[in-house]
C-alpha cells in the first residue's frame, strides 16, 4: 500500500463506511464547532424538523461575532443563538469569551490527529497542532449537529516543508503571506497543506497556528503541521498531560507536490488590496498613508502579536491621524497581555484595546472601515468591502508591521530599513 | 428543474463571498438578505437579475466566507445555476445541500465564447450549455453524490429522519 499522509491517516480512522476508494467518504467528527452568525442560520430548520444534537459534550459554541451585540438586530440574532445552545444543554456554550477559532484551540476538543469541521471557514486553524479540522457551511454543520458524521472527498495533499531560520523581525504571517504570494488564492483548492516544520529553532505555537488559520485563504480544505514537540509542549500545557497519539505522515507518503522554503530569507511581506495573494514584501510596497491599523482577529492576535506590537511601540506614540485597534484573540490570552504589561505599553502608546470577539474583521462590528478609511490590518482577508465600505482599502501584514505603520501613520518600503539602528 | 433557462451574468477568477453578499447585508431577514446580493460590486444586478437567470464565471467562484447568506441570497433572487472554471471547496458544498446547482466546464476555454445578457439553457440531465446562437457547451457531469442531493432537494433531505434517509 502506498504511503499515506496525514489527512488520508485522520479520514481512514474516522471513516463510517466500509468503501475506501468511493469519491467521497463519510466520516465520524471528534467536535463541532459554531459561532452565532452562522449557527443562527440553521437554528429555524434544526427545530422545525425536531431535531437533536448527536452528542453535546462535543459541540462548542460561541458568540464571536456580536460579542456583545452592537444593534438591536444582531442582539436578537445573538439571543437566538445562546437561547437555542441552551435549549440543546450543549456544554460547551462560551458566552464572550473570544473567537470561536482560537477557543477551539484552547479546548480539549481540539487534538492532534483529531477530525474537527466548523460553521466557519478559519476552522482550518485546529491543523496548528495537527487536527484534520476544516469550515463548512450552515447546512452541512446541521447535519453533522445531528448525526455526528459529514462526506468528505479525500484531498490531495502538498507538503510544504520550512527551513532555515526565521528573522526575529519576521513570524508566522509573512510565512503565510509568502505561501499565498507563491500559490496564489486558489494554489491549494481543494489540497491539505501538510507543515513540515524543519527550521531551527522551530516555529512557535503562535507562528503555526498564523499559518494554518489562512490555508483556507489559499483554498485549502485542512492546514496540518506534523505534530511535534512544540505540538506536545503545547497539549501538555492545556490539558496537564498528552491526551492523543499524534498522527504522522508514513516516510513514503504520496504527495502532489512538496514545496521547500528557506526561512532565513524571509523578510516582511504585505498584501495589497483586495486580495490576500496580492502579496509583495514590505521592502517594495508603495508609501500609503493609513488611517487604521488593526491587530486582531484569528489570524493573529495571540500573545505574540501583541508582544510584537507592544516592543515596537515601547516607550513611542502611535501617529496623531492614526486609530489602533487591539483585540486580542481571546479573553485568556487577554489576561496574559496584561499579566505581561502588554496591554499598558500598548494603552500608553495610544492604542486602542477592544473586547475579545471578531470586531471589524468581518465589518460587522465596532471600528468597521469608511469610504476613506486606509487600513492595515493583521487579519485574514481584504476583500472589497469586507471591512466595511467598498472603497476602503485593507492592506494584511504581521503584527509586527502593523505597529510600525501605526507609529509611522503610513506604510512604505522603508518600514523595516535601518534595523540595526533601531 | 433539470432545465434551466435565463441570461448570462458574467464574471472573473476569485469572486470571493463577500463580493456575492457584503458583511453588511448579513441577517435572518430574507428580504434583507436578497437584496445584498453583489451589492457592493454593482447593486444594479441585484434588481435586473430575473428568475433563471445564469451566474458564468472563472476561476475559484465564491472563495473566502462560509457564510450561507451568500449562498441565500443567489437563490433568494432565483438564479437558476452558478457556471464556471471551478469553485471554492465551501461555496460549492453551501450551494449543492441548498439545491443550487454549480457546475463546471469540461473545457475552460469556452468560457471566453460566452458574451454578457445572452440567453442560455443549461440542461442538468446531460449536462450541457446551449447558447441562443444554438452552440452547445459541455459541463462536467456533476457525478452522483451530488445528483442525490439535487435529487433529494437538498442535503437536509438526506438526514435519518428526512425523506430520503441516507441509511
Ligand atoms: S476574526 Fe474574522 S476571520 Fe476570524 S472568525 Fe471572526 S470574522 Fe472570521
Amino acid at each position: 500500500m502506498a504511503g499515506r499522509t496525514i489527512s488520508d491517516k485522520v479520514i481512514d480512522a474516522h471513516s463510517a463506511d466500509d468503501d475506501g476508494t468511493a469519491a467521497y467518504r463519510l466520516v465520524r467528527v471528534d467536535a463541532v464547532l459554531g459561532h452565532d452568525a452562522t449557527t443562527a442560520l440553521l437554528i429555524d430548520d434544526f427545530e422545525r424538523r425536531g431535531l437533536t444534537i448527536w452528542d453535546r459534550d462535543r459541540v462548542l459554541l460561541t458568540n464571536d461575532h456580536f460579542s456583545p451585540p452592537s444593534t438591536i438586530e444582531y442582539a436578537d440574532i445573538s439571543n437566538k443563538f445562546l437561547r437555542f445552545a441552551r435549549d440543546n444543554q450543549v456544554t460547551n456554550l462560551m458566552l464572550d469569551r473570544g473567537i470561536c477559532h482560537q477557543l477551539l484551540v484552547e479546548h480539549r476538543l481540539c487534538q492532534p490527529g483529531g477530525l474537527v469541521v466548523g460553521a466557519d471557514s478559519h476552522t482550518v486553524m485546529g491543523g496548528g497542532i495537527g487536527t484534520c479540522a476544516t469550515g463548512m457551511g450552515a447546512t452541512d454543520i446541521l447535519f453533522t449537529l445531528v448525526t455526528g458524521t459529514t462526506w468528505l472527498r479525500r484531498p490531495e495533499t502538498i507538503a510544504v516543508r520550512f527551513h532555515g531560520e526565521l528573522p526575529p523581525t519576521s513570524s508566522g504571517r509573512d510565512i503565510v503571506l509568502e505561501l499565498l504570494r507563491l500559490l496564489g488564492e486558489s494554489g491549494a483548492q481543494y489540497r491539505c497543506l501538510e507543515f513540515h516544520d524543519e527550521s531551527r529553532p522551530k516555529l512557535s505555537q503562535d507562528d503555526r497556528f498564523a499559518v494554518a488559520n489562512m490555508a483556507v485563504e489559499l483554498g485549502a480544505k485542512f492546514g496540518v503541521f506534523v505534530p511535534d514537540e512544540v505540538t506536545a509542549d503545547y497539549c501538555v500545557r492545556r490539558d496537564g498531560e498528552l491526551l492523543a497519539t499524534p498522527v504522522l505522515p508514513d516516510a513514503d507518503a504520496v504527495y502532489e507536490r512538496v514545496l521547500d522554503i528557506d526561512l532565513s530569507a524571509l523578510d516582511a511581506r504585505i498584501a495589497r488590496p483586495y486580495s490576500p495573494g496580492n502579496v509583495v514584501p514590505v521592502s517594495e510596497v508603495e508609501s500609503v498613508s493609513i488611517s487604521t491599523a488593526f491587530l486582531g482577529s484569528c489570524s493573529s492576535g495571540r500573545l505574540e502579536d501583541i508582544r510584537d506590537a507592544a516592543e515596537e511601540v515601547a516607550g513611542r506614540a502611535v501617529h496623531p491621524a492614526v486609530r489602533f485597534i487591539v483585540i486580542p484573540a481571546s479573553v485568556e490570552v487577554f489576561k496574559q497581555a496584561l499579566r505581561a504589561g502588554y496591554v499598558e505599553t500598548l494603552t500608553d502608546a495610544g492604542a486602542t484595546f477592544n473586547h475579545s470577539s471578531c470586531g471589524a474583521c468581518g465589518g460587522i462590528d465596532k471600528g468597521v472601515l469608511g469610504a476613506d478609511d486606509v487600513c492595515v490590518s493583521t487579519s485574514n482577508r481584504n476583500f472589497r468591502g469586507r471591512m466595511g465600505h467598498w472603497d476602503s482599502r485593507t492592506y494584511l501584514a504581521s503584527a509586527r508591521t502593523v505597529a510600525r505603520a501605526a507609529l509611522l501613520g503610513r506604510i512604505g518600503p522603508d518600514l523595516y530599513r535601518n534595523e540595526g539602528a533601531r | 428543474m433539470n432545465e434551466i433557462s435565463g441570461r448570462i451574468w458574467l464574471f472573473g477568477d476569485d469572486v470571493n463571498t463577500d463580493v456575492i453578499h457584503p458583511p453588511a447585508f448579513y441577517s435572518l431577514d430574507p428580504d434583507k438578505v436578497r437584496r445584498g446580493l453583489f451589492h457592493g460590486y454593482d447593486p444594479k444586478i441585484q434588481q435586473e437579475i430575473r428568475p433563471g437567470d445564469v451566474l458564468v464565471a472563472g476561476r475559484n467562484f465564491g472563495c473566502g466566507s462560509s457564510r450561507e447568506t451568500s449562498v441565500r441570497a443567489i437563490k433568494l433572487n432565483h438564479v437558476g445555476a452558478v457556471l464556471a472554471v471551478d469553485f471554492a471547496r465551501i461555496f460549492f458544498r453551501n450551494a449543492t445541500n441548498n439545491g443550487l446547482p454549480c457546475l463546471t466546464f469540461t473545457r475552460q476555454e469556452d468560457l471566453l465564447s460566452l458574451r454578457q445578457g445572452q440567453h442560455v439553457t443549461v440542461n442538468l440531465e446531460d449536462a450541457t450549455l446551449v447558447t441562443e446562437d444554438g452552440v452547445r457547451i459541455p459541463l462536467d457531469q456533476p457525478g452522483a453524490f451530488v445528483r442525490r442531493i439535487w435529487a433529494a432537494g437538498g442535503l437536509l433531505s438526506l438526514l435519518p429522519n428526512g425523506s430520503d434517509a441516507a441509511r
